[in-house]
């Protein structure tokens, strides 16, 4: 019986198990009562009751309130588009820019790339706050603070995926003669189309959300409504309105995945 | 075409990479216009560098070198560009716009030949698509010229990067182990377009290899790198297997051919 020659085992076994402890000691870290929030279950006991009575009017939509919740989703759905329409075109040469591969000057990258992080690390809400002070109350805010919001998250994404693709068709076209524009334009965008379509679809979809919470600062469409009759306790009102959210997104859901299968 | 092919002339060049890596190490070389050229040698003995050196991919660290009549280390990105656009390239990977359809991959060869509005508003001259369509007639895959590359065989999509080239209308020719991902009768296939594109069209063709019975078979001319230096450069003809046995610097091996 000769022994086998097995050969070493490969280093960074005990990765995994670094990472789950990692892991557990920030969870610990974040609940013990020097460093983390403060929360406790006394709390839930003693006021679930609260909590029921709302729950059991949400279940029990007031459908004759239908009527007046159109108007605003219809300017939700508007504002949703109109933000979505208008970023995907920025965005789209944003992403070009922000990449390594399609933009190798270190300083343009680095200044789009710093913009886009200052454009993302602010709130959605805020800008809509703001802008509120600025356009006054309306759909306009709501617009820009969407768009705003749009930028930040596909050009993200999708310079991502362009760092992602492979190096060699534009390599290809720099071979041949082309300028960095040219080959962003043939060869770039034709790779990063499936990422940047995903993006905008699912960025489509967060806007019908997004655009109820910014009501609540007077950024038009729904969130208007909504802080409305939540301040008059309606939740069965409240209830009808989420279900239409729901209806909305469901429906931007199957007609997002239709549109990718014919263009992607 | 008409155009006069471009010869080459390098003197003592070489290559470091910045992380300090020579792959050419004063290679000294004269290519004659119309000439078929097989560089052979080992991977990491430098023959793809010495291919991207040529067209400027990779930057020159010392000497010179002349191709077609300019000077690689003196120009300017939009000289460069302009040379570029007179010198096609074939790449092992094929690296097409996989998700673009054949006609625009190839269509990507008269970039430098269009301008800059052309090319964003996607609108290309008439007779940038006829050059286009004979360049995939050439290579007999003009039926595929609507379809989206990635739905393309290996074999296909080496023949749509030769069309690419083609369409640059150019004076050289460069391809990097352009058979290495195909199968034998293929790779006879595409091997055979580019000795047609030297012996019909005149156009000077270098080609990277390292399986010594392709580069027997469709090359006048072998150059050997080893450890980035010339070690053999002569007529196809006079390479004995000592020849290859010098430039691999071990003995041939059934890896080594590509058999049929």
């Amino acid at each position: 019986m000769s022994a086998l020659d097995l050969p070493p085992r490969p280093r960074g076994r005990w990765k995994p198990l670094v990472a789950i402890g990692v892991i557990l000691v920030i969870t610990a870290i974040t609940l013990s009562p020097q460093v983390g929030i403060s929360f406790s279950f006394d709390a839930i006991v003693r006021n679930w009751q609260n909590g029921a009575s709302k729950i059991f009017a949400l279940v029990q939509p007031d459908w004759s309130f239908f009527p007046r919740t159109i108007p605003p989703l219809l300017e939700t759905l508007a504002m949703a588009v109109i933000a979505t329409f208008v970023a995907s075109l920025v965005s789209l040469p944003l992403s070009l820019w922000a990449a390594r591969l399609t933009n190798p000057n270190r300083w343009t990258r680095g200044i789009v790339r710093t913009l886009l992080n200052i454009v993302r690390s602010i709130p959605d809400l805020l800008y809509a706050s703001v802008l509120v002070a600025m356009v006054g109350v309306g759909a306009l805010p709501g617009i820009v603070a969407l768009l705003l919001f749009n930028i930040g998250i596909i050009v993200k994404m999708v310079s991502e995926n362009i760092e992602a693709n492979d190096a060699g068709p534009l390599e290809a076209g720099r071979a041949a003669g082309g300028t960095q524009f040219q080959i962003n334009r043939v060869i770039a965008t034709a790779d990063a189309l499936p990422a940047f379509v995903n993006q905008t679809l699912y960025v489509l979809e967060l806007n019908v959300r997004a655009s109820t919470v910014l009501g609540l600062v007077g950024a038009g469409g729904l969130g208007l409504l909504i802080d409305a009759v939540r301040t008059f306790y309606r939740y069965d009102q409240l209830s009808l309105i989420i279900l239409e959210i729901l209806v909305v997104v469901i429906v931007i859901d199957n007609a997002s995945d239709a549109i990718r299968r014919r263009l992607v | 075409m008409g155009a006069v092919p471009f010869s080459i002339h390098a003197r003592d060049v070489t290559v470091r990479y910045p992380n300090g890596v020579v792959a050419l190490d004063g290679i000294s070389l004269d290519i004659q216009a119309g000439e078929m050229v097989s560089v052979v040698g080992l991977s990491g003995s430098g023959k793809s560098s010495l291919i991207r050196t040529i067209n400027g991919l990779v930057p020159i660290s010392s000497g010179t070198l002349e191709v077609g009549g300019r000077h690689l280390e003196s120009l300017r990105a939009r000289e460069l560009r302009a040379l570029r656009g007179d010198i096609g390239m074939i790449f092992q990977g094929f690296n097409l716009a996989t998700r673009a359809s054949v006609l625009n991959n190839v269509l990507v060869g008269r970039l430098a030949h269009t301008p800059t509005w052309r090319t964003f508003l996607g609108v290309y001259r008439a007779e940038d698509r006829q050059i286009a369509y004979e360049a995939l007639e050439r290579v007999g895959i003009l039926g595929k010229v609507w379809d989206r590359a990635s739905t393309l065989s290996g074999g296909q999509q080496q023949r749509v990067a030769i069309a690419r080239a083609l369409s640059q209308q150019p004076r050289l020719v460069l391809a990097d182990e352009p058979v290495a991902s195909l199968d034998p009768p293929t790779a006879h296939g595409v091997m055979s377009d580019l000795r047609r594109i030297n012996r019909d069209l005149g156009i000077t063709v270098i080609t990277n290899l390292h399986l010594v019975d392709l580069a027997r078979q469709y090359g006048t001319r072998l150059i050997g790198l080893r450890a980035g230096q010339v070690v053999y450069d002569g007529a196809v003809a006079d390479a004995s297997d000592a020849v290859f046995e010098n430039i691999y610097g071990r003995s041939i091996e059934n890896r080594d051919v590509l058999g049929t």
